[in-house]
């Protein structure tokens, strides 16, 4: 299992467009995916549940990414992150 | 409740008229019952569930599929995101384990399971986030009905005649409802840069948003939509049923199929003068083969589209694949382009404008986009670069002084000196236009005009603007009317100023595709107007029946009328002696 915390840098947070790019992206690997804020844990792979983390701009993701392509899934996921969803930064 | 004729000014959100009967639809008309279940029952209900899923995900394929197809594919993102929230297989266990765990019926725990989410986006400062909340009940709505039995999931058509009532509607619901063939909508709410409005139009029927007064409607009461004005009728007179059964005769969708029977584009007057006829648009529809088939040109195309549809500006190259699609498609004929026009009223969303206390008065129009140069000149490079596919102009809306106009133009210079230095090419002899429709840029048209390309007046916000009365507030609708002596004389204003410096310029408003205003319009010296596609046969026709020297005359007398009243009494006798 790896851990790291990734920051939401889009200006309009993890609204409904950039959630549904996000869970694209992690249902596309084999691994777990869970996302912490606050004291909130969701599984990475649910819309809602990453709705329900209501990330706006500049608020901490803790990422965990478990299962045996982690080390990929997790680079990319945080690639994602790191782009801002293609929205502007 | 309504017993007897009454008539409702409410606003425009889609154009077009449609009569019918009231089918009243309240929004609570989704109750989900809590039923405590034995366990012998719990498999049932889970199957239950999964139906429900299976069909709501069904259902929104099928629409996303349709909106594709109808519409184009930009609103199918619309639909994807609601699909990924219908098949979210996380949530769909946890409402399974619910239902064993709790022993409740399949609709109750999912509808508590949508409100714990929601609950916790409702409660976010974020207004960007509370707005997510729409997508999730727009699914569990579906999903509930196939849970509990709901009348506005059912696909069963609805008498033809239908209009549908009530405080808003879904996209997809409108779309729903327009497969069931209703002919209209009256709602409570309808902002006409929503999500619904955009597509309401696209299917070109007609919904008018007459506020809070809808719940007074009794069910099957005969209704009159005019989605065009923002105007309704409930029980009205035999007479106003004839009028508008006429009107909507000539302004339906038919009235545009009618376009490819017109022969002279641009018409000519009776002395041989040309009158620019262009239309208005605002999204690509299913009119925009016919128009630009027989040459019409786009007299100003609404970007605001764009924005709306994903809820975020799109980036130079997606919007510039848009505009050369328009470009492509009205290759031929000019395509007037307005930039954004935004303000705290129209964003969706979390854009870095604060709410104001009085958006009209705002920061809206180019004042926002100049707040904004990054996202105005990104708009800018993409209308540019698309400049080579056709015959594009740019337009700026909401200029309210020189400087304003100056700001702009610098921003456009900007984005064309970058342009060259990457060697992208675009065309370099754009023509820049200013939107007229505050009074002190009517006001000061005659130093607009020297560094402007061409005028658009838009007489719709000048009229709110200059008679300061929001034509939505039914208690100072009364004073909003483009026949005011006073708007009328910016106007002329305007026109004049433009003539003196050979600018070209066009009418935009709705008065633009008023019979009763043209032979006015006309004779202050316009060069164009530009309608609602269903306006054009009628105006064309009426043009070429006009002598453009005898309709001068009518220009001194009109505008020294002392009332709105006055006005069309004079226009209309004229009309009346011009068509007998």
């Amino acid at each position: 299992m790896i851990k790291k915390t990734a920051r939401i840098i889009n200006k309009l947070g993890l609204h409904a467009r950039p959630s549904a790019i996000l869970v694209t992206a992690t249902t596309r690997f084999k691994s777990e995916f869970f996302f912490s804020k606050d004291d909130l844990r969701v599984n990475g792979k649910s819309i809602m549940g990453v709705m329900m983390l209501a990330a706006e701009m500049g608020s901490q993701l803790v990422v965990e990414a478990d299962g045996p392509d982690e080390e990929e899934a997790m680079a990319e996921i945080l690639r994602v992150i790191a782009s801002g969803f293609g929205e502007n930064t | 409740m309504i017993t007897r004729r009454k008539a409702f000014r409410g606003v425009p959100v889609s154009s077009g008229i449609a009569l019918g009967y009231a089918r009243i639809i309240h929004a609570d008309s989704l109750r989900v019952d809590e039923i405590t279940i034995t366990v012998s029952r719990v498999k049932a209900e889970v199957a239950a569930l999964e139906r429900a899923i299976a069909n709501t995900v069904k259902e929104l394929e099928a629409l996303r599929n349709s909106a594709g197809r109808k519409i184009g594919s930009s609103v199918v993102k619309i639909f994807d995101a609601q699909l990924l929230i219908a098949n979210d297989r996380d949530f769909i266990e946890h409402v399974r384990d619910q239902i064993l765990l709790r022993k409740r019926n399949a609709g109750f725990v999912y509808n508590s399971l949508v409100r714990k989410t929601t609950l916790q986006l409702k409660n976010s400062p974020d207004q960007y986030m509370r707005q997510m909340v729409q997508d999730i009940e727009a699914v569990s709505h579906r999903v509930l009905s196939y849970l509990g039995g709901n009348q506005t999931q059912s696909t069963v058509p609805l008498p033809r005649d239908t209009i549908v009532v009530g405080q808003s509607f879904s996209p997809g619901e409108v779309m729903r409802y327009r497969q069931r063939k209703v002919s209209g909508f009256l709602v409570g709410k309808g902002g006409t840069t929503s999500h619904t409005a955009l597509i309401a139009r696209s299917l070109m029927v007609p919904v008018a948003a007459i506020g809070d007064s809808w719940t007074d409607i009794p069910d099957g009461s005969r209704v009159i939509v005019d989605g065009t004005k923002g105007t309704a009728i409930i029980n009205p007179t035999d007479t106003d049923w004839a009028d508008y059964q006429k009107l909507r005769k000539r302004q339906g969708p038919a009235a545009i199929t009618r376009i490819k029977k017109l022969r002279k584009i641009p018409p000519r007057t009776t002395d041989g003068i040309e009158v620019r006829i262009a239309v208005n648009l605002e999204f690509p529809g299913p009119a925009d083969e016919i128009l630009s088939v027989q040459k019409i040109p786009v007299g100003l195309y609404r970007t605001e589209f764009l924005y709306l549809e994903s809820d975020s500006f799109p980036d130079e190259e997606e919007q510039c694949e848009y505009y050369r699609r328009i470009a492509e498609k009205f290759v031929g004929s000019n395509v007037v382009l307005r930039t954004f026009d935004l303000g705290s009223d129209k964003m969706l969303s979390g854009l870095p404008i604060p709410p104001e206390n009085n958006p009209a008065l705002g920061c809206r129009g180019v004042r926002c986009m100049l707040e904004m140069p990054d996202i105005f000149k990104t708009q800018i490079r993409a209308i540019l670069r698309a400049s080579i596919h056709g015959n594009i102009q740019i337009l700026l809306p909401m200029i309210s002084d020189l400087s304003e106009l100056k700001k702009a133009r610098r921003l456009i210079s900007l984005a064309m000196f970058e342009l060259r230095k990457q060697a992208l090419p675009f065309d370099e002899d754009i023509q820049v236009g200013v939107m007229i429709e505050v009074p002190s840029a009517a006001l000061t048209a005659d130093s607009l005009a020297r560094s402007a390309d061409f005028f658009s007046i838009g007489t719709n916000d000048l009229t709110q603007y200059t008679m300061s009365a929001d034509r939505a507030n039914t208690r100072v609708s009364r004073l909003y009317s483009p026949y005011q002596p006073a708007v009328l004389q910016l106007v002329n204003m305007a026109v004049r100023a433009a003539r003196k410096h050979g600018v070209p310029v066009d009418v935009c408003g709705e008065v633009a595709g008023d019979p009763l205003a043209l032979p006015l319009l006309v004779g202050m010296g316009v060069t164009g107007l530009s309608m609602n596609p269903s306006r054009i046969l009628d105006v064309c026709r009426l043009v070429q029946k006009i002598d453009s020297q005898l309709v001068r005359h009518l220009v001194g007398p009109v505008l020294a009328s002392n009332s709105v009243a006055a006005v069309k009494r004079k226009l209309q006798s004229f009309r009346n002696a011009l068509e007998n």
